[in-house]
C-alpha cells in the first residue's frame, strides 16, 4: 500500500521537477557574517553579547565560578523543593525518574549546555546532557550551566561546530516557555518553565 | 487491546466557512469580497486587527534591519530551497533512507485522505485513543481532527491559540497566530464555558495559566503526540520543530507514540542549511531572533515509536507548474500575511482556505480553481508580500499569473469579465475612448457625489472620486509636449 504511494509520489515529483538549480556554497557564503558584528571574536565579547540576547529573550543570566555552582543555583532558584539535576553537586537533587511523567512535579531541572549562541541567547542541550527529553519542557524552572568559552557567534557557527544528528534528540533553548496567543500579550510559562536561568561560568583567572 | 476501527462515515471534507470562521461543509466558491465586507462592517475591530498585525510586521522589520547580512540570507535560503525542489525526488529518497536508519518509520501519503488513514492506522495499531497535537497547518489542510474524532480518537490541540479556536469550533485565522482575530474577552468567554474559569475573566496571564493547567492534564494523559515539521534534513534523516511554548516538544517527549506530519516541500539538504533557516524563520514570523525551542529529532525515545508521514496532496502538481513552483519554497513564517493590507483588513477567515493571505492565495487555487478563484484577486498587487518573504517567493507575480488563469477558466465572475471585455473594446478605439473620457469628466463635475460613487461601482463604495481634471492627459500632452503625440486613427 505505502509502496504504491511512495512510487507514485516519487514518479510525480520526478515528472514535475523544474530545471536543476545549483546548490549554493553555504559554508563559504556565511563566512564573515558574524565578523561584521564583532571584529575581535574573543570569548568576553561573545559572552557579553550572549548575556544581552539571553536577557532580551527572558532568561535570567548569572555569572560565577564553577566551584560556586551549588550556591549560584540555590540563590537563583530559592525555595525549589523537588530538584532534578544532571550536574554534580547541586544540593538536594534527586536522580532522574524512570519515566518522563515522573518529572511532572519537578520544581527545578539543572543541566549543562554544550554551547551557547551569542546572536540569540540560545543554548544547545543534547539528550546526553538532558538525561530525558521531557526535562527542559516540563520542569517549572530550568537552570543551565554554560562555560563562557563555549559561546559561538551565530547559528551558522553553532551548526558548524555541532553534529546535531550525533544523538537522537537535541534542542536549542532561548528562554522560558512563552506565548502571545491572546491579543499579542506576552505571557511567560505557557507550559513548562516559567523561568529559565543561565549560569555563565567565569574562566579561572590566570595564575 | 486494539479496538476495531468503526466503518468510516461518508468522507466529507469540511472547509472554513467564510462567514463565521467555523468548519463548514463545502458550499461553493469562496466570495472573499463579501466575507471581507462583513469583517470591515465593524470598523473599530478592523482597525484593531490591522494594528495587531502591523505590530508584528514592525517587530520583523527591526530584526531584519539589525542583521547586515539579511538580504544575503534571504538569497541563500531561496537558492537552497530552489535547489532542493529541483532535486526533490533524490532528497526524498535520501531522507527516507537516513530517517529509517535512525529508527523512524516513514510513510507516504498521496493525498489528505491517505494521510488521515495512515495516522489513524498508526493510532489503532498502537492502541492510542488520546492524541495531543501541536501546530500543524498540514493536518488542518488534511482535516485530520474531524477524521479522527469521527473514529473515536480524542484530539486536543496544544498550542494555546489553536486550543482556543478548537474549543470555539473555529479554524485558525492565521498560520502562526491562530487566534489573532479574537479579543481577550472572547477568549475569556470561551474558557468560562469550556474550562470553568470565572465569568468575565479576560486577563491574558490568568487565561494562559488556566490553559496551562488544563493542557498539562492532557499532556500527561496522552498516549500519542502529533507534531508538524518545520525542516527535515535529507543528509541526517532528522527533523526540526520550532515552538515558543514548548508544547510540541513536551507532547512528543511524554507520549509513547510520536507522529510527525510534513509536506514533501519541507526538506532541506544539509544540517548546515539549518543555520540559514533558523535565523530567518522567527525573525520573519514574530520578530524574535529565534524561537524559544528549536527541537531536533533524530529517532524515537526509548520505548517510543516514531512515525513520519510525507504528504504530497497537490504539491507535486504545484511543482510542475512553471510560474508557480517557487511557492513551494515557503517556510510558513506568515510575514507576507502580516504585511498584507488586504489580510490585515479582511481577517483570515475571509479567505476560506487553511492558509490565508498572499501565500494562501497562490497555493490554494491550484487545489481547486473554481472554489478559490477569488483569492488571487484579494490583493492590491502592492508587492509588500514579496518584499518581506524570507525565501524570496515572487508572490505578487504569482497572484497576477493566477488572475489570468482564473479569467481564462471563466471563474472571474460575469460582471468582471464583461467589464474587462468592454474596457478592451473601448481601449482599442482611441476616438471613442477620448469621447468617453470627455463624457466622464463632464459627469464627474455634473453629477451629485452619491451618483458619482455609484457610477464607480464597488470601488466607489468607500471612496470619493477625485475632482475631474480640466483636460485629458492626451490633450495636455499635445499642448505641452507638442507634436510628439500625433493623433492616429
Amino acid at each position: 500500500m505505502s509502496d504504491d504511494a511512495r512510487a507514485a509520489i516519487l514518479r510525480a515529483v520526478r515528472a514535475a521537477r523544474p530545471a536543476p538549480v545549483a546548490r549554493p556554497d553555504v559554508r563559504a557564503a556565511v563566512q564573515g557574517f558574524a565578523g561584521d558584528a564583532c571584529e575581535t571574536p574573543d570569548d568576553r565579547a561573545l559572552s557579553a553579547r550572549f548575556a544581552e540576547a539571553a536577557r532580551a529573550g527572558g532568561s535570567v543570566v548569572v555569572e560565577g565560578r564553577r566551584g560556586d555552582l551549588p550556591t549560584l543555583v540555590a540563590a537563583a532558584v530559592p525555595g525549589a523543593r523537588r530538584v532534578v539535576s544532571q550536574v554534580d553537586g547541586i544540593v538536594g537533587a534527586v536522580p532522574m525518574p524512570d519515566t518522563p511523567h515522573g518529572l511532572a512535579d519537578a520544581d527545578l531541572f539543572v543541566c549543562e549546555a554544550v554551547l551557547g549562541v551569542a546572536e540569540n541567547g540560545a543554548v544547545w542541550l543534547p539528550l546526553s546532557r538532558l538525561g530525558e527529553r521531557a526535562a527542559p519542557f516540563i520542569a517549572a524552572h530550568v537552570a543551565v550551566v554554560l562555560d563562557r568559552t563555549a559561546i559561538v557567534a551565530d547559528m551558522h557557527a553553532a551548526y558548524a561546530r555541532l553534529d546535531v544528528a550525533a544523538e537522537r534528540f537535541g534542542v536549542f533553548v532561548a528562554g522560558p516557555s512563552k506565548t502571545a496567543d491572546i491579543e499579542q500579550s506576552l505571557v511567560v510559562g505557557a507550559h513548562g518553565p516559567k523561568e529559565f536561568t543561565v549560569v555563565l561560568i567565569e574562566i579561572a583567572p590566570a595564575p | 487491546m486494539l479496538a476495531a476501527p468503526r466503518p468510516p462515515r461518508r468522507a466529507v471534507l469540511p472547509v472554513v466557512d467564510v462567514a463565521s470562521g467555523h468548519h463548514a461543509p463545502n458550499t461553493g466558491p469562496v466570495d472573499h469580497a463579501a466575507a471581507a465586507a462583513r469583517f470591515t462592517a465593524d470598523e473599530a475591530r478592523t482597525d484593531w486587527h490591522d494594528g495587531a498585525l502591523w505590530f508584528v510586521r514592525e517587530k520583523r522589520d527591526r530584526q531584519a534591519a539589525a542583521l547586515p547580512e539579511w538580504e544575503l540570507l534571504r538569497e541563500l535560503a531561496s537558492q537552497i530551497k530552489e535547489h532542493t525542489l529541483s532535486h526533490l525526488d533524490e532528497y526524498l529518497e535520501q531522507f527516507e533512507a537516513c530517517a529509517t536508519a535512525n529508527g523512524i518509520r516513514v510513510h507516504w501519503a498521496r493525498d489528505a485522505e491517505e494521510h488521515n488513514r495512515i495516522v489513524h492506522g498508526i493510532l489503532v495499531a498502537a492502541g492510542s485513543r488520546r492524541l495531543v497535537k501541536s501546530k500543524s497547518m498540514l493536518t488542518e489542510e488534511c482535516r485530520l481532527n474531524p477524521y479522527l474524532q469521527e473514529r473515536d480518537i480524542a484530539v486536543v490541540d496544544s498550542d494555546l491559540g489553536e486550543r482556543i479556536v478548537q474549543l470555539r469550533g473555529e479554524a485558525p485565522s492565521h498560520i502562526v497566530l491562530p487566534a489573532i482575530h479574537l479579543k481577550k474577552e472572547e477568549v475569556g468567554e470561551t474558557f468560562h464555558t469550556h474550562l470553568g474559569t470565572e465569568a468575565g475573566l479576560a486577563d491574558p496571564t490568568a487565561l494562559t495559566a488556566a490553559a496551562r493547567a488544563h493542557l498539562r492534564e492532557h499532556f500527561l494523559a496522552a498516549d500519542a503526540a502529533l507534531t508538524g515539521v518545520n525542516f527535515a534534513v535529507a543528509e541526517t534523516g532528522g527533523f526540526v520543530v520550532c515552538t515558543n511554548e514548548g508544547n510540541a516538544d513536551l507532547a512528543a517527549a511524554l507520549a509513547p507514540v510520536h507522529i510527525a506530519s510534513m509536506g514533501i516541500e519541507k526538506l532541506i539538504p544539509r544540517a548546515e542549511d539549518l543555520g540559514v533557516f533558523t535565523r530567518l524563520l522567527t525573525r520573519s514570523a514574530t520578530g524574535q531572533p529565534v524561537t524559544v525551542y528549536t527541537s531536533h529529532f533524530h529517532g524515537p525515545r526509548r520505548a517510543q515509536e516514531m512515525h513520519l508521514v510525507l504528504v504530497d496532496n497537490g504539491r507535486s502538481e504545484q511543482l510542475g507548474r512553471e510560474g508557480f513552483w517557487r511557492s513551494l519554497k515557503c517556510i510558513r513564517c506568515a510575514a507576507c500575511i502580516n504585511t498584507c493590507p488586504v489580510y490585515r483588513r479582511s481577517g483570515g477567515h475571509s479567505y476560506g482556505s487553511t492558509i490565508p493571505g498572499p501565500i494562501g492565495s497562490v497555493l490554494t487555487p491550484g487545489m481547486d480553481l473554481e472554489r478559490y478563484g477569488a483569492l488571487p484577486f484579494a490583493s492590491t498587487l502592492c508587492g509588500s508580500c514579496a518584499a518581506v518573504c524570507p525565501v524570496k517567493i515572487d508572490l505578487d507575480a504569482q497572484l497576477y499569473r493566477w488572475r489570468q488563469l482564473v479569467a481564462d477558466a471563466g471563474h472571474a465572475g460575469v460582471a468582471k469579465a464583461a467589464a474587462m471585455k468592454g474596457a478592451g473594446w473601448l481601449l482599442a478605439r482611441p476616438r471613442l475612448f477620448r469621447a468617453a473620457g470627455a463624457l466622464g469628466r463632464l459627469a464627474l463635475r455634473a453629477l451629485p457625489p452619491r451618483a458619482r460613487r455609484l457610477a464607480a461601482g464597488p470601488w466607489g463604495r468607500a471612496r470619493d472620486l477625485p475632482p475631474a481634471p480640466d483636460q485629458s492627459f492626451h490633450a495636455w500632452y499635445r499642448q505641452n509636449r507638442g507634436g510628439a503625440g500625433e493623433e492616429r486613427g
